[in-house]
């Protein structure tokens, strides 16, 4: 009796001890406590934003770590421009108003080249 | 230095370049001394190039006449009523020397106006008077070169400068930096103003460039010569219009014999290369036609883009010289290329 009973002890822990011994060990696997995740600097179209979005005491990072976060943000920014080879400022104009204006500019050119050049006839051709 | 005797400037009357015999038979002896002084005075002047700084009232040789002479820095400035001015548009171009000032009625916050010159002209700007607020989000900004829907030219790989030291914010650097200077005929400004009654004031001015590197051209028909004197640089001359190329000469210093191991001119550190595209970036045009052999006599081309450009490539070791003519074509001859190609993104014959 005492053997067989000492037999269905051993197979129920040995059905149970791997489940047991998983959670157990998945429990001692748990590290502590998750450190709070960094703040985050998210890109959102042309600006940056700083994602503080840790609950729980440690929601404050201090000063140094805001500093921190702040020189990076910049260094990153020009880092960014500088790496960009995009222009920042650009204009949207097609050929055909590109051409309209040179020509305008270019009848003002000729038309000062007249006046001066009148002008100088009127010194010269006294 | 040139020595521009036709722009002498002169106050009430006739010229003031009297024949020396005459200067010798006039007046009393301290007259005929001062004219022999004045005399030497205006060949000394002329042969330094002054003689446009000569300053004669009423055909008399003053004390102070002849020492404006020695003193030609008060005279460097044309006098206020010879320097052009005009206001600026918020949407302009402007090939002229000058001054120009925008004054905005309303607010304006997406304004800018294209500078260009001859090919031998480097644009400069100076700022005369700014009022802008620069903290309520006010700029304005020099660039050296054109943009355009993004892009850029000259493009980054031909432009000495990297592209944020090509934009010259006032609002960061005005007040130390009052005159910009481009790099080649072609400069912008960008400006964004928004209280109306702030506005500022610029001098255009063009200098001249011995070796014009980068260059758009302000006309459609017109030649060129593009020299690149032994430097290790890529220099190309933009037409904005689809035109017919012609090259009558092209020298490269090298021997027409360097290897040929690479298609096209990949091989040779110096060759001419023709593009076509639809933007101002060269370096996002497509290759139309690699030039490395010197030679003599035309060889011509119709390109039916929007931008075509001739850029010559130069290591530095030679002295590279190519010579070319363009007209704009016609609307025949574009609609003959359209239909004869069968390439999608500019027509080439």
């Amino acid at each position: 009796m005492k053997p067989n009973l000492l037999l269905w002890a051993v197979a129920a822990l040995a059905t149970f001890l791997p489940r047991c011994g998983s959670r157990a060990l998945a429990e001692s696997r748990v590290p502590p406590p998750p450190p709070p995740p960094p703040p985050v600097l998210v890109r959102l179209g042309e600006e940056y934003l700083i994602r503080l979005d840790q609950p729980g005491p440690a929601s404050n990072p201090g000063p140094a770590v805001n500093r921190a976060l702040q020189l990076r943000l910049t260094q990153r920014l020009l880092a960014r421009e500088r790496r960009s080879d995009e222009p920042p400022i650009s204009l949207d104009l097609t050929f055909h108003l590109l051409r309209e204006v040179l020509e305008m500019a270019r009848a003002e050119q000729l038309a000062q080249q007249a006046s001066s050049n009148r002008k100088m006839m009127d010194i010269f051709g006294k | 230095m040139r020595s521009d005797a036709a722009r002498l400037r002169i106050k009430g009357g006739e010229l003031a370049a009297r024949p020396y015999s005459r200067l010798l038979g006039s007046g009393a002896m301290s007259g005929t001394f001062r004219a022999h002084v004045g005399f030497l005075f205006l060949c000394l002047t002329s042969l330094r190039g002054q003689g446009r700084y000569l300053d004669v009232q009423e055909n008399e040789i003053t004390p102070e006449g002849l020492l404006s002479l020695l003193n030609s820095e008060l005279k460097r400035e044309l006098p206020d009523d010879v320097v052009y001015r005009r206001p600026l548009r918020c949407l302009d171009m402007i090939s002229v020397e000058g001054q120009f000032t925008f004054s905005a009625d309303r607010p304006q916050l997406n304004c800018a106006a294209f500078f260009i010159g001859e090919p031998t002209d480097v644009i400069s700007v100076e700022y005369n008077a700014v009022d802008i607020d620069c903290r309520g989000g006010d700029f304005v900004k020099v660039f050296d070169g054109w943009v355009m829907k993004g892009e850029k030219f000259p493009s980054s790989q031909d432009h000495q400068l990297p592209l944020f030291e090509r934009y010259v914010d006032y609002c960061d650097s005005g007040s130390v930096r009052r005159t910009i200077h481009a790099s080649q005929n072609v400069a912008m400004i960008f400006f964004r103003l928004h209280q109306p009654g702030s506005g500022f004031t610029i001098t255009v001015r063009k200098l001249r460039n011995p070796f014009p590197c980068n260059i758009i051209s302000q006309t459609p028909e017109g030649s060129f010569t593009m020299v690149i004197p032994q430097q290790h640089k890529n220099c190309s001359f933009s037409i904005i219009y689809p035109v017919e190329i012609q090259i009558g000469e092209l020298s490269l210093g090298h021997i027409n014999d360097f290897k040929r191991s690479l298609p096209g001119c990949a091989g040779s550190g110096d060759f001419v290369e023709l593009l076509g595209g639809n933007g101002v970036d060269t370096s996002k045009m497509y290759p139309v036609a690699d030039l490395c052999y010197s030679f003599n006599g035309p060889a011509q081309m119709k390109i039916g883009c929007d931008n075509t450009v001739v850029r010559m490539v130069s290591s530095g070791k030679f002295i590279n010289r190519v010579t070319f003519q363009y007209r704009l074509l016609n609307r025949q001859e574009l609609q003959k290329l359209k239909g004869n190609s069968v390439e999608d993104f500019c027509f080439i014959e």
